[in-house]
């Protein structure tokens, strides 16, 4: 009944949706808790058709506010437990994952990005970057993978269990709606047995002993009743995230040694300009590729070692500036040049930011 | 960016557009090669043009969508004009001669423009059912992107199950692999265009 779900590495071809569900299973996932919406709705579906054959469990609440909170109360029970949302999900679920900010906790949450604001579309943008990152009243305390392939979307869900139980601090892997419905291959493996320690979860109440007396009380606040009493907490916050900052930023690059020009750019996004930045190269044009895969905490040391060594950034995103605020947060007092290549809403493909690179380089 | 094959296949919705590209994408796939497929999709249920992205190559596929396709198959008046913008210089571009071109304009610019009967073929020849399967035949027979061995295991996979009810289906799906390859090479030996 509950085997391991995968043995040995397995190359299966599917869509995106599908391999969060099964990076989920193989991250030893207990409950998924969810609200339909699309382009995230199969993660919810393949969860179900792989739950019952694993004793795992899934709850359909009646939005995605009681989706967040459920997610909590799974966490606080001492569970590993995952919600999946987008775009007005998203909107929605951020007063419950701020209260996962204030205490603490490892929620797991899959946002896979559509267009806005609003309705919008339920296809694709990457306009969910600054909801993901800085959503909620509060100061962002919050780990984002940005993924860009399906093996990503399958390695960083199984290391958002891992950080987020590690760091207890809400974690995310943002995707986006071409990566939920897209198919390609990719390799499932079992975490364990490449050697991934997978991260115990532990609960938060319910202990055994009387509290104060056989053990440390549990004390989990997100009301204060002064102003003092919050802002020593969220200084606590602050230093656990700078321990963060330091420990956990992720990218990619290639060719940024006294480059020309740097092309920036995160998520599927990132695909289309690694395959322009090869070609541009392979002409013999002096241009780099940068990839930030956490959005939070951003790679500040790393880019502002790139911004050191190039002249010109392009910034590519399919948003009207979103990663470009982060950007240029994490570059404050360098004085390269960032040019914009915004497409809101829409796909970016590597025939632009070739056409776009070629004219910055001329 | 190495031998790539962006392929465009687009109709109404229920003739079968993305299980056609599925299933073509899973028999690359099971060729050992890098394959990316994406549906188009949006609000509406039904009643809205369905189109199919799909990339097969040599190497690491890039971006999900791309500008020009290498192919389209259109079969439907909506269907030409969704897909126009996506012509260029080597676009191989067929659509059905069911298409009133009286009430949409054939795109211009394009390697090639050839008109098959395909919803003709399959209502008179073979089976209405059948017409998607008829049409992953043209597209492998335009593209070589897969071999027709391959598509026809891709569709045992995917259909196996009602083949086993009815054999003569297999039959069906087979015969209307090879009609849709033969309607392409005969526009193609043809010289249509």
């Amino acid at each position: 009944m509950s085997e391991k779900p995968i043995t040995g590495e397995k190359r299966v071809f599917m869509t995106g949706n599908e391999v969060v569900a099964w990076a989920a299973v193989a991250a030893q996932a207990e409950i998924m808790y969810g609200y339909p919406i699309t382009p995230q709705n199969e993660i919810m579906h393949y969860w179900t058709r792989l739950a019952p054959k694993f004793n795992k469990t899934f709850l359909q609440t009646e939005d995605e506010l009681s989706a967040g909170f459920t997610t909590i109360g799974g966490v606080l029970a001492g569970k590993k437990t995952f919600t999946a949302t987008a775009g007005p999900g998203t909107v929605l679920m951020q007063e419950p994952l701020a209260m996962a900010e204030m205490m603490r906790l490892p929620v797991v949450v899959v946002v896979m990005q559509r267009g806005g604001p609003s309705t919008a579309t339920v296809i694709y943008s990457q306009q969910e970057v600054t909801l993901t990152t800085f959503g909620g009243n509060g100061e962002g305390f919050r780990i984002v993978y940005s993924t860009a392939t399906h093996q990503d979307l399958f390695d960083y869900t199984i290391k958002a269990f891992n950080i987020a139980w590690k760091y207890r601090m809400p974690t995310f892997v943002l995707g986006d709606g071409y990566q939920a419905k897209m198919r390609e291959p990719l390799t499932m493996y079992d975490p364990e047995e490449r050697g991934v320690e997978l991260v115990k979860p532990e609960p938060y109440v319910g202990l055994p002993g009387m509290p104060g007396e056989e053990r440390p009380p549990g004390h989990y606040r997100n009301t204060y009743n002064t102003e003092e009493e919050l802002n020593e907490v969220v200084n606590d916050h602050v230093k656990a995230y700078e321990q963060i900052q330091n420990e956990l930023p992720e990218h990619d690059e290639f060719g940024t040694e006294n480059a020309d020009l740097v092309v920036v750019a995160h998520g599927v996004v990132a695909r289309a300009t690694k395959q322009a930045v090869e070609a541009l190269r392979a002409e013999g044009l002096n241009i780099g590729y940068f990839r930030p895969i956490t959005l939070r905490p951003m790679p500040d040391q790393a880019l502002r070692a790139m911004a050191d060594r190039t002249k010109k950034i392009l910034v590519v995103e399919s948003a009207q500036g979103q990663l470009a605020r982060l950007l240029k947060e994490s570059l404050y007092g360098k004085t390269v040049e960032i040019v914009p290549l915004f497409r809101p809403g829409v796909g970016v493909t590597p025939e632009e930011v070739m056409a776009r690179s070629r004219e910055l380089v001329a | 960016m190495a031998k790539l094959a962006k392929i465009m296949i687009a109709g109404e919705g229920g003739q079968g557009i993305q299980a056609v590209a599925e299933i073509l994408a899973e028999a690359a796939y099971e060729e050992g090669k890098h394959v990316l497929y994406i549906p188009n999709f949006g609000v509406e249920q039904r009643g809205g043009v369905s189109v199919a992205f799909l990339q097969i190559g040599d190497e690491p596929i890039g971006s999900p969508k791309f500008e020009i396709a290498d192919i389209i198959v259109a079969l439907s008046e909506r269907a030409v004009g969704r897909t126009r913008q996506y012509v260029g210089a080597p676009t191989v571009f067929v659509y059905d001669t069911m298409v009133a071109t009286g009430k949409v304009e054939l795109p211009t610019g394009a390697a090639k423009v050839l008109a098959i009967p395909g919803v003709e073929t399959a209502k008179k020849e073979l089976h209405p059912r059948v017409f998607n399967v008829m049409i992953m035949g043209a597209v492998i027979e335009a593209t070589k992107v897969v071999s027709p061995e391959n598509a026809k295991k891709a569709i045992e996979k995917r259909l196996g199950y009602k083949f086993e009810q009815d054999p003569k289906l297999r039959e069906l799906n087979y015969r209307a692999i090879e009609r849709g390859m033969e309607l392409v090479g005969e526009v193609l030996r043809g010289g249509q265009g």
